[in-house]
């Protein structure tokens, strides 16, 4: 089966030199090189990360010929984010749920004991 | 008797780790364990309220699975699978979830397709001051076919999941506009 969007966006996201270089182009868009400049990383490697990233939907890339400004796409990481929040609340239910369980079967068992 | 169960803390992450949640619950850690692990009990409280259990095997051993399905109140119905790989009892359970159908397949979400279509899961179970703090760590298992190609098998982090700040960074970026 194909990857889904969100594992793709994940996978890009996995990264912490991806994670670095949309964290510069939240402040706004950028050259390879100017990205480049704060890792110690050669320019090839830093345009493979920009094509996962772009991949991933989560830059965008201008076409012009010499100078291919990146700029971030905030829009993917909202999906993320919403994704996050729902996961978030799926676990905070169900362990409330979790703690009902719990706290009524040690009732029940300090019961049981009080009658013997 | 400890004190009444703090509410999540929620979601912590921190750096190099996976999606982080954690809680404590006022019970002794082996009845934590057994609640996660025997499938009577997880009948009480893994599924939504208002659904019903229709079906539940376990096969409690790394590569068994346990398969689930429920009922919704509409009368729909969905799958669940864990395929565990670790058990160490009272203290770990890694598993792979993913929703599933009445055969024992691993499907998507039925009504969202770019859910992840595994999920890697870590439940660890620590005793603390006569009750037990569980921490849930998940993230995505289905990688990109091609990301792993384009880095090669060496590139551990994708494998491991993605993490550290990244709810942070989505929450930012995600309200981040480029002027």
């Amino acid at each position: 089966m194909p990857a889904d969007r969100l594992s793709t966006t994940f996978a890009a996201l996995a990264d912490p030199t991806r994670r670095a270089i949309l964290a510069r182009l939240a402040l706004g868009e950028s050259s390879v090189t100017e990205l480049a400049k704060p890792f110690e990383m050669s320019l090839p490697a830093v345009s493979k990360h920009l094509k996962v990233l772009e991949r991933a939907g989560l830059i965008a890339r201008g076409r012009e010929a010499q100078w291919r400004p990146c700029r971030i796409e905030p829009g993917a990481l909202k999906v993320v984010d919403d994704w996050l929040e729902r996961y978030r609340r799926c676990w905070d239910e169900r362990l409330d749920r979790l703690d009902q369980y719990l706290r009524a079967v040690q009732t029940k068992v300090r019961r049981r004991g009080r009658r013997t | 008797m400890a004190q009444s169960n703090a509410k999540p803390d929620a979601a912590q992450t921190s750096a190099g780790q996976e999606f982080v949640i954690t809680r404590s619950f006022d019970a002794p850690r082996e009845l934590v364990f057994k609640a996660f692990t025997e499938p009577e009990r997880m009948k009480q409280w893994w599924g939504p309220k208002g659904f019903t259990v229709i079906a539940s095997k376990m096969d409690l051993r790394p590569g068994g699975f346990y398969h689930y399905g429920m009922r919704a109140p509409d009368g729909s119905t969905m799958w669940g699978k864990m395929v565990y790989r670790e058990i160490v009892r009272p203290e770990r359970i890694v598993l792979v979830n993913s929703f599933s159908d009445e055969a024992g397949n691993i499907t998507r979400h039925p009504m969202s397709p770019n859910w992840p279509l595994q999920m890697l899961s870590t439940f660890l179970f620590a005793e603390h001051d006569g009750g037990t703090i569980l921490t849930i760590k998940w993230s995505p298992l289905d990688a990109d076919e091609t990301e792993r190609a384009t880095f090669g098998s060496g590139h551990e982090s994708m494998r491991k999941g993605w993490g550290g700040t990244l709810d942070q960074l989505a929450a930012y970026l995600a309200k981040a506009r480029p002027d």
